[in-house]
């Protein structure tokens, strides 16, 4: 069982940004995720760890609804959202990265921005700019403005006009994050997004995800999967650790990096007194 | 009924072997084989100039056909082709075999000389011996052919399930990658599995030309109700492809049995049920999962990391993008507005007989647009370009001569009427994946042909439907500027289309649906309205084409035709809208041209090139024109660069930021 160190979400909890209320996946016999629960209130960094398999991809694809899940429900600022579209979820203000980059091979690093832009802001233009001969002009100021601040955020001003195609993985992961920003998020789950960065690359897109998080008026609560466990605990707020698609701790990155359980199951600890959850049962395969 | 079940069966029988053949190559290497007919055409021919025009007795003229040449066909074509397709888009793996489809009959008729064949013999030793069983007559053709129908199916599961050999082809279904680590050669398992699956081929061939005739058509035909099989069985599941052939066969044998026989529509309706019948199966697949999942169909994760994501080998080569970025302006839109200007001035300077000609070349030019935006700009493979513009033509033929309309006004419905057809084939098919938007769209050119084009008052006893051209462009020359007119207004279209948010954003559900969908970019609405735009387009261009023929002839609206003309504009480059030009004219100019100056049998030279360009498009997926402008540029460049000797800042760049694109992806994907 989870150790139950936090209540589960109330359903739909008041003011939360984003939450998950038992999620139960099955991949035919296999349990991916086993009643998981998770809450992100507006302008947190909530990191998600876990050892290979542990289910945390699972939960993303099933918080940016590419997956349905067995049981359980996600809310969205409160709404139920389980069983909407990745597009209306899209609407509603989520946007997610890819562990391996999802870019659209034909389009430069400039179009990304300014269609993710579009889509969020502007969803008529997806279907009524082919009838009209004004999309050959240059797309208007302020489209213009925040698709220049993002780029200069990213440091992706000196490929702007580079077809994503030509770009090493560290560069694609900036332009997957600069196309989820561009749809003014509100909520915005990261599937390891310093994974194939160099360190230079890795800190300033950690400052990047502060920045957002600290602008003002514009409250964004972030959602990370990462490896690099020292970076997330250096940025969250809160912590949560599956292992076996359970949930086995949550609470602050203090209370986690101390906790024996996620220790045993994840550091690699060989502590004396594990705790009962954090031994891997028998017979469970890899979830990923 | 028993006899009809015995007739059944035959026609099942040459199903099963075909798609038993079809599914083996589709769950080895990811290929649904379009050319499956051809090949089985170019063997049966082969036997019939062997037994028949060479009068070789029919044991050695049978050998030699399916036994020797049948496999030889196959690993010829592996080492030529399909080894090199094997980690390319799915896409381009079936415009590949398309190409084969179109030059392997032609290629046939250049060989084996071209003759009308009135009825050819099977294998049985003429005149056929007939046997009664159970009171019903049986030949010994049918013999032969449920002896080799039990033949295939019990040595086949035999030599899966048992052998050892069996067993590395079930490892490299599941995952040629890995079957390679693990110490098995795949080349070898993949060579071999290419030889059964021709030999299937010319088996099924040979057995069926007494039945269906021997001609390409009708093969294609034959083969395209095959694929009904494989689409029942999800294209991979042997058995219940082999069932549901069988079924299929001795279905069809029941309702030509019961329907009126008189009716030359029963015959129409019978050709029709293996079409029938993907549209039912893939009707119940949307309603039960929303999806096929044709995308995990084919090898292991590994597989998939090392397969290149989307299609970029489609893409073309990201340096043209970069480099025609360096040539701003001017070098992006020159070659394209000098091209279509010389062109246009043809018209001018030819006289009589070629300005008509010409007018249909620019009328055709219209409907290629519409792969431009639908294949080019979508990434989709929509097989029945030809029976929208067949739809556009009859409905301009209907509305001018029933209902009085004005001739253009009827034209622009054409494309309207065809516009709603392609948003319900879109809707049918998209959400089931590229493979099936192929198959669909060549089941629905079938069904069309079959059922709507051959009523008797469209066919109008082969006269075809007479149309008056406008009053204003009733000469070949003002008819060819017409024509000109709409295919530069629809390119400015396709221009402005690409630029638009909406361009942008069905490139984004092209490459990445996962990417696109959760950018709040719905994929099915994108590729929808890029397969109705693309309808609509080739519905125009199909009532310019029968205005500048003035009739309305449905047989030269035939599914086959289409596929040459996809395989011309594939030569030329699917992306470009100087390349549709070219390859409308093309299509028009040559066969006039073989016609009148070169000796007949040159008229079959052109398809099989055509063939071949398009099976080249897995190593130049642009086409000729854009490889050739990119080498045009590539020069521009470096001309224009050596006085100052200093590179251009784009490039530079490029040089300095991106590495090949291909190979550093790869490359992370396995480490």
């Amino acid at each position: 069982m989870p150790a139950p160190s936090e209540a589960a979400p109330s359903v739909g909890a008041e003011g939360a940004a984003l939450a998950a209320n038992e999620i139960t996946v099955r991949f035919g016999g296999l349990t991916a995720l086993a009643a998981v629960s998770l809450e992100v209130q507006p302008g947190q960094i909530a990191g998600l760890v876990g050892p290979n398999g542990a289910g945390k991809s699972t939960l993303l694809a099933v918080l940016s609804g590419l997956l349905r899940p067995n049981s359980g429900q996600v809310y969205l600022h409160g709404d139920d959202v389980t069983n909407a579209s990745c597009r209306s979820r899209s609407r509603r203000g989520l946007a997610r990265t890819f562990q391996q980059p999802e870019l659209f091979m034909g389009l430069t690093v400039r179009e990304h921005l300014m269609l993710a832009h579009r889509a969020r802001v502007a969803p008529q233009r997806l279907w009524r700019d082919m009838l009209d001969p004004r999309s050959l002009l240059p797309p208007g100021r302020e489209e213009s403005e925040r698709v220049d601040e993002l780029l200069e955020l990213l440091r992706l001003t000196r490929v702007e006009k580079a077809p994503v195609a030509a770009l090493p993985l560290g560069v694609s992961r900036l332009v997957e994050v600069g196309r989820a920003l561009a749809s003014e998020p509100n909520v915005l789950l990261l599937d390891e997004p310093l994974s194939g960065l160099d360190i230079k690359a890795s800190e300033n897109l950690l400052s990047v995800f502060r920045q957002i998080v600290d602008q003002p008026g514009h409250q964004v609560s972030l959602i990370m999967v990462e490896h690099d466990v020292a970076a997330v605990l250096s940025l969250s707020d809160i912590v949560f650790v599956l292992d076996f698609g359970e949930r086995i701790a949550v609470g602050s990155p203090e209370v986690i990096r101390i906790d024996p359980a996620v220790r045993a199951a994840y550091l690699g600890d060989s502590d004396p007194d594990p705790g009962p959850p954090a031994e891997p049962a028998p017979g469970r395969g890899d979830p990923a | 009924m028993l006899q009809f079940v015995i007739a059944g069966l035959v026609l099942g029988g040459i199903y099963a072997i075909c798609s038993a053949g079809l599914v083996i190559t589709y769950t080895s290497s990811g290929i649904l084989n379009f050319a499956f007919g051809a090949i089985a055409f170019f063997i049966a021919r082969f036997y019939y100039f062997l037994n028949t025009q060479h009068t070789w007795s029919i044991l050695p003229a049978a050998i030699l056909a399916i036994v020797v040449a049948s496999p030889a066909l196959g690993v010829v074509l592996y080492f030529a082709l399909f080894r090199h397709l094997r980690l390319s888009s799915p896409m381009i793996k079936v415009v590949a075999t398309i190409g084969l489809l179109v030059a392997i009959p032609a290629a046939a008729v250049l060989i084996f000389g071209n003759q009308a064949i009135q009825s050819a013999p099977g294998l049985a030793p003429q005149p056929v011996a007939v046997y009664q069983v159970f009171g019903v007559a049986v030949t010994l053709d049918q013999v032969i052919v449920y002896a080799c129908v039990l033949a295939t199916v019990i040595i086949g599961a035999l030599v899966l399930r048992y052998t050892d050999v069996g067993l590395k082809v079930r490892a490299m279904v599941d995952s040629p990658a890995m079957t390679d680590l693990s110490g098995t050669n795949p080349t070898l398992i993949s060579v071999g599995v290419w030889a059964v699956s021709t030999l299937f081929a010319g088996l099924a061939g040979v057995l069926a030309a007494p039945i269906v005739g021997l001609d390409p058509d009708k093969f294609t035909i034959l083969i395209a109700a095959s694929f009904a099989a494989v689409v029942a069985a999800r294209l991979r599941n042997l058995t219940v492809a082999v069932i549901v052939a069988l079924l299929m066969g001795i279905a069809t044998s029941l309702i030509e049995g019961y329907l009126p026989p008189s009716s030359a529509w029963t015959t129409e309706f019978i050709d029709a049920v293996p079409f029938i019948v993907v549209a039912v199966v893939l009707i119940y697949e949307l309603l039960r999962r929303g999806r096929v999942g044709e995308t995990d169909a084919w090898g292991g994760a590994l597989d998939r990391a090392i397969t290149p994501q989307g299609e970029s080998r489609l893409a073309g080569s990201t340096s043209s993008v970069v480099e025609s970025a360096s040539l701003g302006f001017f070098g992006k839109y020159a070659g394209p507005i000098l091209l279509i200007g010389a062109v246009g001035v043809v018209p001018l300077i030819v006289q009589g007989y070629w300005v008509g000609v010409m007018a249909a070349g620019f009328a055709y030019a219209v409907i290629l647009l519409s792969w431009t935006i639908v294949t080019g700009e979508g990434g989709m493979l929509w097989l029945c370009q030809i029976t929208f513009a067949g739809v556009g033509a009859l409905t301009t033929a209907q509305l001018a001569n029933n209902h009085g309309w004005p001739v253009l006004l009827a034209v622009l419905a054409g494309g309207v009427v065809a516009l709603l057809m392609g948003v319900v084939v879109g809707l049918l098919s998209i959400r089931l994946g590229d493979l099936y938007v192929a198959l669909v769209t060549l089941t629905f050119g079938l069904l069309m042909e079959n059922l709507v084009f051959t009523l008797p008052s469209f066919v109008n006893q082969g006269l075809g439907l007479t149309l008056n051209r406008p009053g204003f462009a009733t000469s070949d020359r003002a008819f060819a500027y017409l024509c000109l007119a709409a295919f530069v207004i629809i390119a400015l279209f396709i221009v402005n289309f690409r630029r638009s948010t909406t361009g942008l954003a069905l490139n984004a559900a092209r490459w990445s649906e996962a990417g696109a969908k959760t950018s709040g970019i719905s994929v099915v609405q994108q590729k929808v309205i890029a397969g109705a735009l693309a309808a609509a387009i080739a519905g125009i261009g199909g009532g310019l084409f029968a205005l500048s023929q003035t009739t309305f002839q449905p047989s030269e609206f035939a599914t086959f035709e289409g596929v040459v003309w996809l395989a011309v504009l594939v030569t030329w480059g699917v992306r470009s809208n100087a390349a549709a030009l070219l390859g409308g004219v093309s299509l028009a100019l040559l066969p006039a041209v073989t016609q009148s100056y070169l000796p007949t049998w040159t008229s079959n030279v052109t398809p099989v090139l055509f063939g071949l360009g398009a099976v080249s498009a897995a190593k130049f997926p642009d086409g000729v024109l854009a490889e050739q402008s990119r080498r045009l540029r590539r020069l521009v460049l470096h001309v224009r660069d050596r006085p100052d000797g200093t590179d251009l800042p784009d490039l530079t760049l490029a040089g300095a930021e991106m590495g090949p694109v291909a190979t550093t992806r790869v490359a992370e994907h396995i480490s």
